[in-house]
């Protein structure tokens, strides 16, 4: 006899997906994470732009890491014109990422994901009788958009970022601010952990399984690197970004707009604890300590943990998030104009860390600096293979629940993964046969 | 015993299309008001951030965002329609088609099949359209995305039974409320803000970045006036064309040549 259990939409995610599970005499059969979002074709829309319009509609793909893809894009295009941006607008991306992590980590960690712990529907829901973890919550969400607001100019979508740098600098007054908020959200982040680390350990089934993130040399960041490194229990390899194809063998599945993508036959994890595996050695003093805090040890095997791994970061994001804002006080008040952009025929190819995980745009411009290619590889499309993985595992484990209580713990594994399910309809490549 | 009775609270539903769910996210960065306006209204719908599965109730107010590229989006679409008191086009998507409506440029089928091969035929997805261009709209909030303070003052309106305040002037013209320097005079660079509807307070501007014409159109959007203030700044008209059409499928076709 054949039963199906089917979650026709996912609530408190990003998107439109589903889930569906199909048992042939309490033995499960099929599983399939279903994506019903509508085709976006954003990247074929793209095509024939000028490059300055290119980051503007990117940013279109996703509003919650809409500045993980303008700068990712910004980055592809520079480097398909051979442009340099200076040191300043370095700092300023990387404060900009700290910001929207931030954001998007609390959104995920208190909106979307601690409801489920506390068999409430929504965090209005929560808030009526842990209010004062709803507010702590809202509070780092809110400092993750006054990063965003005084450096892109807007909290979604950011307007100031441009191929070569910024349009304008935040002032003076804007990063004293800035200081001021970051000092409270310091200890508001060591909260979070707290309250992250009380969170009942819930066993869904673990499993080993593979890691892929950029690899940033220079510290615990989310650009600023050339090779992506993807850990396959104890085995290292690394991939240049120019070959980020070689990482996903993508095949298109009819029941998903996204193409799924498997690292030599494996399905891989992209995103936070992905970073932790691939940077951990990175991580600052305040970092580590969140990781025993949080009881987060290698290897990895729970999908739960990357819900721990996010606290891990607003921590990190928090303490680095100042630092910057004190070299750019440090470095005053200065002027510093976007690198001029000349363009010219060419490729580029950039990846950042995004909220949840290794974001690449790869374009080809034409001699007028129109763009004649685009593809772009998104973090939930290349964990689309292992949200299913997991969800079989999950599904086997306790195939004998009731089907709400199942449902349950199969939304409770999608949600660990924090999909961005407008996103995952984004893996196309443009230049490739299909 | 005297029963004290307060209006009952209107039951609000927050739905998404197809988009990047960025205007929905507005809705949660309002931090310091969301716990708030839950005291207000009944917020009943709004599967981005709540399972309660309440997906069909009656609502007084509803919120739509995206736009309508299948026949899913086009079904819920009228549900909600059918359902809901009052429905507001809620983001530029909704409102105009957004950027999603770029695909009327395009051969249509040759970039589904671009973008996801033979599969693609077997998709649900059809040409891009406003939820305006769909069903009958009383209020629209525009902007890509929405401001959130336009957002909480949209809401405090129809709260006490009022229409939202309708926008006209340009983000022109409060980009010269603020004093901003004109980049399209004094840079030479295409804006969009002369015939963008305003309500943004002429952010982008502001911050030197011209307008990209995010909002949409302004009502009195004199489309050939604009093309002959940008052809006076040397600005090639085809350039200044496809940058108008980015947001919102104005007509540019049938605009007049600047004399």
């Amino acid at each position: 006899m054949t039963t199906r259990i089917t979650i026709e939409h996912l609530a408190r995610v990003e998107g439109h997906g589903g889930v569906t599970v199909e048992l042939q005499d309490g033995r499960v059969e099929t599983v399939r994470f279903d994506i019903i979002e509508g085709a976006r074709l954003l990247e074929g829309l793209v095509r024939g732009r000028r490059y300055d319009e290119v980051a503007p509609i990117a940013s279109r793909i996703c509003g919650i890491c809409s500045a993980a893809h303008t700068l990712t894009s910004n980055l592809a295009t520079e480097r398909a014109f051979g442009i340099t941006p200076s040191v300043r607008t370095e700092r300023l991306r990387d404060l900009l990422l700290r910001g929207e992590n931030i954001q998007s980590h609390a959104l995920h960690i208190f909106l979307l994901a601690l409801p489920d712990y506390s068999g409430a529907a929504s965090v209005l829901e929560l808030a009526a009788d842990q209010r004062d973890v709803v507010e702590l919550g809202l509070r780092l969400k809110r400092l993750g958009n006054t990063i965003q607001e005084t450096v892109g100019g807007r909290a979604v979508h950011p307007v100031t970022p441009v191929v070569g740098g910024f349009t304008s600098q935040p002032s003076v007054d804007a990063l004293l601010a800035l200081r001021d908020a970051l000092q409270l959200g310091r200890q508001d982040a060591l909260d979070a952990v707290a309250v992250v680390a009380g969170l009942a350990r819930l066993d869904f089934g673990r499993s080993p399984t593979a890691y892929a993130a950029l690899h940033t040399p220079g510290g615990y960041a989310y650009a600023g690197g050339h090779e992506i490194v993807v850990e396959l229990t104890g085995r290292t390899t690394t991939v240049p970004v120019p070959a980020y194809q070689s990482l996903a063998r993508e095949h298109t599945v009819a029941h998903s707009h996204a193409r799924h993508s498997r690292w030599n036959g494996t399905p891989f994890m992209v995103g936070a604890l992905a970073r932790l595996v691939v940077n951990g050695q990175h991580l600052p003093a305040i970092g580590t300590r969140a990781m025993a805090d949080l009881g987060l040890t290698l290897p990895f095997e729970d999908p739960l943990d990357n819900t721990r791994a996010q606290a891990v970061e607003l921590c990190v994001d928090v303490a680095r998030a100042m630092d910057l804002v004190e070299q750019l006080l440090a470095d005053g008040d200065r002027a510093d104009v976007p690198v001029p952009v000349e363009p010219r025929a060419g490729s580029g190819t950039a990846a950042i860390e995004a909220p949840r995980g290794l974001l690449v745009h790869s374009y080809e411009y034409d001699e007028h600096g129109r763009l004649a290619r685009a593809d772009v590889m998104t973090p939930t499309a290349l964990n689309a293979a292992s949200v299913e993985h997991r969800l079989r595992h999950a599904a086997e484990r306790h195939v004998s629940l009731e089907a709400t209580e199942l449902k349950r713990v199969l939304e409770m594994v999608v949600r660990a993964y924090d999909p961005c399910i407008s996103c995952a309809v984004h893996v196309l490549d443009l230049g490739r046969a299909p | 015993m005297t029963a004290t009775h307060s209006a009952p609270k209107p039951i609000v539903g927050i739905v998404g299309l197809t988009g990047c769910a960025g205007d929905q996210l507005v809705v949660l960065n309002c931090e310091r008001e969301l716990l708030d306006l839950a005291q207000l209204v009944d917020l009943r719908e709004f599967p981005m951030a709540s399972s309660n599965g309440a997906e069909g109730v009656a609502l007084d107010i509803a919120f739509v965002e995206g736009a309508v590229v299948s026949q899913r989006d086009e079904d819920v679409l009228h549900g909600v329609r059918e359902r809901a008191r009052t429905l507001v086009a809620l983001g530029t998507c909704a409102a105009w088609g957004g950027v999603a409506a770029l695909d009327r440029l395009f051969d249509r089928d040759q970039l589904v099949r671009d973008v996801y091969g033979d599969a693609g035929a077997a998709f649900d997805t059809r040409p891009a359209r406003s939820v305006r261009d769909v069903v009958a709209v009383e209020y629209v909030i525009p902007g890509c995305p929405i401001e959130r303070d336009e957002l909480l003052q949209a809401i405090a309106h129809l709260l006490q039974g009022n229409p939202p305040l309708p926008r006209d002037v340009p983000v022109c013209a409060e980009c010269r409320m603020r004093e901003s320097n004109c980049l399209l005079m004094e840079r030479g660079v295409i804006c969009c803000g002369p015939v963008t509807v305003g309500g943004c307070n002429a952010r982008c501007p502001a911050v030197g970045t011209p307008c990209i014409g995010c909002r949409g159109p302004s009502p009195d959007a004199n489309l050939p006036a604009a093309l002959a203030a940008f052809a006076e700044q040397g600005i090639i008209q085809d350039e200044a064309r496809r940058r108008l059409e980015l947001f919102a499928a104005i007509p540019i076709s049938r605009t007049e040549e600047p004399a």
